[in-house]
């Protein structure tokens, strides 16, 4: 009598239509997926006819595994028979835990793995807890656990998130996994896959399901207006993590792209608006909703800034999950007494601030790398220039110094934001002007980091030019370091070193006496620089061998500045080589 | 904000119709139970010949509300009949004469609040919206200065409130006016609802000849006919347990026809107006009803034409109706009779998907309480006796599990706990 009770009229949404609704929304993504990852490599010829259908094999392969694990599992363990057994699985959906897993890996994960892992993702995932509605963590995370853990390995050793046509043109795994080494630039983090709209419309490397930002906007705009989702989840997760992220790029002087790059990358969108959303793992009231969706953003930017993991969704949801319960606790007191809505409101938003504040400035202590690009001296008059590239920008200048002071000081480049500013005020003549006491100078207004570094800039090289000391010259810029020992030979004279150096218009190749660690003679082997006759001429070989003691004082040649810069170094390089071996 | 949901209305089939009469039922059963009080004294004993209007019943304790007869004839037997909360009542079993003797016919001309006290208890006038709660009570109290008629007939299926005030609405307004007068109100509402623009057009045209009488019109959002959300949505207001505590009558407006009878004519309440409705019914009704009488002869014999069997009878609306037998006595606070048929769609398991949240007008959580219903101290905390039972999670839920059931148990249980 009982399931006859109730209301005689029913809305028309039903738990079927909310599933088929999302398998809907998950379509495009998955021809996408199609598109993106067999297609476009079969077009460019880099895979065969099988490559072409595998992203679809790779989507159904682990849906059709967790549809099999669940109909034995009812078969086996729940005991059901017959037309029993159909409505049960029918009513169960099982598809979901295996058809998401294979959206969220990487195409390289091994085809035996993604099977291991939707059949965890099911039982492990769902199952054990009681099936369908009753499993506290989102299943086919789970299942991505699981896979992490098991393919470790294997999954950058295949390959990374690359797929065939990747593969060829693009070196690190996903775009966010070169933000683990500091802030980043626009340069190092979006141009490598082209521009923001390459990430909004998901050409870029990534998990099978997960790179189209688009389609996951589409598909939740479809599912909320079909009643599918909790709107309010990825809307303030999204948010938060923009808002946050926003902050931290404000902070280093970068601009909107910086934010909207966070939210477009890892994963973010589809773990949004697919995976956080899980009816059955996420909270049932509003208020718990609010603070599950905050939560997740605050985790996910301190996984992706303090941890050496680069996407954060995974974590961060599972985490999530597991406090729903007291979630919902807060949630359903908070609808009788608004305390208990204020409290966890104001301690978020308190949360966020300190976590974005810390990270925020967290790179600031990294911020001035000098690198000497020249120092030359002519007339009593040095002059330097340098670049220094912080997180926020490059700023490459020109200094003059005599014996006594700065003569002038000129910003050549600086991409900060915030530079156009600083170039408005006096501030640089202002520093040259009071360099007895730079310490007074007041930085900018509104462009306080901007101008603060252009200051340190100066500091620094006034430090190296009194200290007569290269103040940076073991960290030049990276062609110029690119100097090996191609081979030696023992002679009775001493030890020969040949060794190359990537050099103004091409290789150098020198040989190198060495004996009881002094150099004896240079011979140049190779070289293809215009320039280098200036070298003869100047008998700057033999200066080398003479200054060899204290080479970084010997001057470069007025008029062959790269090469006279560049031999020289190839021998300080060389040195520094023999003296780390025989320590 | 007011707080519901738009619901579709059903209510088209049974709109443009007249009101049709049933009032000749071989026999009557009057149940002996009032605001589900069944501790009632007998005045009557089988082969009594009983006047309409005569007490055969008399509620014990501080409120002696009368149960009448509604035809006049010999009580043949007492016997249990299914009621409108789903269980079996003791009834009294009456047999018409059909010469509708009434008690003293004396008309009342010139009337004080005293003498109005004394018709609406002895007429035995009470809430014809569904919890049958003695108007005379309300009444009771000393100041009174807000009347709140509600005309919204918030749930779907039901039209007979509708009907009746358009069909009577001269008589209608000219009772509130004559409450408001006896009871020094000086302002009173009609509740409409927006959407019930014919009604309201109707209304328009009559309402010039009283200033003191306005129309507010309502969104068209279930559950706003509550009367705790109809309170706050016209006057901004809560109470703690009944409206008079802020100097608010609101009655229904069946109640207040019947008010207008008893006042102007010294007419006990014998008939109301039911819909007869349903998803199976072709030409619903709404039928003026003699009250006592069963479903079964009212559908044999006002719907015989369409051959209704296999059906699911509801006593009430279909969301807060209960599921009754056919035999259910027809009583002055029902309003609607449901006819459905007998699919329902399979359940599935709940998924959690917090609509019954969200759905829900007194802000419980129902799917907590479904879960929590053996941990005592949570379902306190979740104060599940709050519900008042509107329906709407049940009606929301894409799982088609009776929330609802749920949570009245979790209420029962903690009713039955605080008397422990």
């Amino acid at each position: 009598m009982k399931e006859l009770k109730g209301t005689y009229i029913k809305d028309d949404n039903s738990t079927y239509k909310m599933m088929n609704n999302l398998l809907l929304a998950l379509i495009p993504i998955i021809l996408f997926s199609f598109y993106k990852n067999g297609y476009i490599p079969y077009a460019q010829n880099k895979t065969n006819i099988t490559g072409l259908f595998y992203p679809l094999m790779f989507i159904i392969i682990p849906a059709f595994t967790s549809y099999l694990t669940e109909l034995l599992w009812h078969l086996f363990v729940l005991k059901k028979r017959g037309r029993e057994l159909l409505i049960s699985v029918k009513s169960s959906f099982s598809i979901f835990p295996g058809l998401f897993l294979g959206l969220i890996l990487s195409m390289n994960t091994p085809i035996s793995v993604l099977i291991l892992g939707s059949i965890f993702a099911t039982i492990v995932g769902k199952m054990i807890f009681g099936g369908f509605g009753r499993n506290i963590l989102n299943p086919a995370l789970v299942g991505m656990l699981f896979v992490v853990i098991l393919s470790a390995l294997n999954l950058t050793n295949s390959g990374g998130y690359l797929n065939p046509s990747e593969i060829d043109s693009l070196a690190g795994a996903t775009p966010l996994s070169n933000v683990v080494n500091g802030i980043g630039s626009y340069t190092a983090l979006v141009k490598p896959y082209g521009n923001l709209w390459d990430f909004f419309l998901g050409s870029i490397p990534g998990s099978m399901g997960e790179t189209s930002a688009l389609l996951c906007i589409l598909g939740f705009i479809f599912l909320t207006v079909k009643k599918v989702i909790k709107p309010i989840i990825p809307v303030l997760y999204i948010s938060t993590v923009f808002i946050s992220t926003f902050a931290i790029g404000f902070i280093n002087g970068l601009g909107i792209w910086y934010p909207l790059f966070q939210v477009l990358s890892g994963g973010l969108m589809f773990g949004a608006v697919f995976m956080a959303t899980d009816p059955v793992t996420s909270p049932v009231t509003r208020v718990g909703q609010i603070i599950y969706g905050v939560s997740l953003g605050i985790l996910t930017v301190i996984i992706r800034y303090l941890t050496p993991f680069p996407e954060g969704i995974l974590v961060s949801i599972l985490i999530m999950n597991m406090l729903v319960f007291i979630l919902d606790r807060i949630g359903f007191k908070s609808r009788f007494k608004r305390i208990y809505t204020v409290i966890p409101i104001v301690s978020l938003i308190g949360l966020l601030s300190i976590t974005t504040l810390y990270i925020g400035n967290s790179f600031d202590n990294d911020l001035e790398k000098l690198t000497v690009l020249s120092k030359e001296t002519s007339n009593e008059i040095t002059t330097y220039v340098v670049e220094v590239s912080g997180y926020s920008s490059v700023i490459k200048a020109e200094i003059k110094l005599n014996s006594t002071e700065v003569v002038s000081y000129t910003i050549l480049e600086d991409d900060d934001n915030f530079y156009p500013r600083v170039k408005q005020t006096d501030f640089v003549n202002d520093l040259v002007e009071n360099q007895a006491n730079l310490n007074d100078v007041d930085t900018v207004a509104g462009a306080t980091i901007s101008s603060q570094a252009i200051k340190n800039l100066l500091i620094n090289v006034i430090n190296d030019y009194t200290n007569g000391e290269g103040y940076n010259y073991s960290k030049v810029t990276d062609e110029e370091t690119d100097f090996v020992i191609e081979s030696t030979e023992e002679t009775a004279y001493g030890t020969i070193y040949n060794v190359k150096k990537n050099s103004y218009g091409g290789d150098l190749r020198l040989a190198v006496l060495v004996s009881d660690g002094i150099i004896v003679n240079i011979d140049v082997i190779e070289q293809n620089d215009s320039r280098f006759d200036e070298i003869y001429n100047n008998d700057y070989l033999n200066q080398i061998i003479d200054n060899q003691y204290d080479l970084v004082a010997l001057d470069t040649i007025g008029g062959a500045t790269e090469s006279s810069s560049n031999l020289k170094q190839a021998v300080i390089d060389l040195l520094s080589s023999i003296g780390d071996n025989d320590e | 904000m007011s707080i519901g949901l738009k619901l579709s209305g059903y209510k088209k089939a049974a709109k443009d119709k007249l009101i049709s009469i049933y009032n000749k039922p071989k026999y009557v059963y009057i149940p002996l139970i009032n605001c589900n009080d069944v501790d009632i004294t007998v005045l009557v004993k089988k082969g009594d010949y009983v006047l309409k209007g005569a007490h055969v019943g008399k509620r014990k304790g501080k409120i002696k509300f009368p149960i009448i007869s509604t035809v006049s004839g010999t009580v043949i037997d007492f016997v249990n009949m299914p009621y409108l909360n789903g269980e079996e009542v003791k009834c009294v079993k009456i047999e018409n004469d059909f010469k509708e003797k009434s008690i003293e016919n004396k008309v009342v001309n010139k009337i004080d609040k005293k003498t109005f006290l004394n018709i609406l208890q002895d007429n035995s006038i009470l809430g014809m919206g569904g919890a049958g709660f003695p108007t005379y009570i309300k009444y009771s109290t000393e100041k009174i200065n807000k009347l709140l008629i509600n005309a919204v007939e918030c749930e779907p299926y039901i039209t007979a409130d509708y009907v009746l005030l358009k069909e009577h609405t001269e008589e209608i307004l000219e009772a509130i006016d004559m409450i408001m007068d006896i009871n020094k109100i000086d302002e009173a509402f009609i509740a409409v609802k927006k959407t019930n623009i014919e009604l309201l057009k109707v209304l328009n045209n009559y309402i010039g000849t009283y200033l003191k009488i306005k129309i507010k019109e309502v969104p068209n959002l279930y559950p706003i006919g509550w009367e705790r959300s109809l309170i706050k949505e016209i006057y901004n207001t809560s109470y703690d347990k009944f409206p008079t505590e802020k100097n608010i009558v609101v009655n229904n407006v069946s109640t207040i026809f019947a008010i207008y009878e008893a006042l102007k004519y010294n007419k006990p309440l014998t008939e109301r107006v039911v819909t007869f409705t349903g998803n199976i019914v072709k030409k619903p009704k709404n039928i003026l009803v003699k009250v006592g009488s069963t479903a079964t002869d009212v559908i044999k014999e006002m719907l015989g034409k369409e051959k209704l069997k296999d059906f699911n009878l509801i006593a009430g609306g279909p969301m807060m109706g209960t599921l009754s037998d056919n035999d259910l006595v027809i009583t002055s606070n029902l309003t609607c009779v449901l006819i459905m048929d007998k699919q329902f769609e399979r359940g599935t398991e709940c998924m959690k998907c917090g609509k019954c949240v969200d759905v829900c007008p007194v802000k419980l959580t129902p799917v907590l309480i479904k879960n929590s219903l053996n941990n005592m101290e949570r379902l306190k905390e979740l104060q599940a006796d709050r519900c008042m039972e509107c329906g709407l999670c049940s009606y929301i839920c894409p799982a088609k599990l009776p929330i609802r059931e749920y949570v009245k148990e979790a209420k029962d249980k903690i009713k039955r706990g605080e008397e422990v």
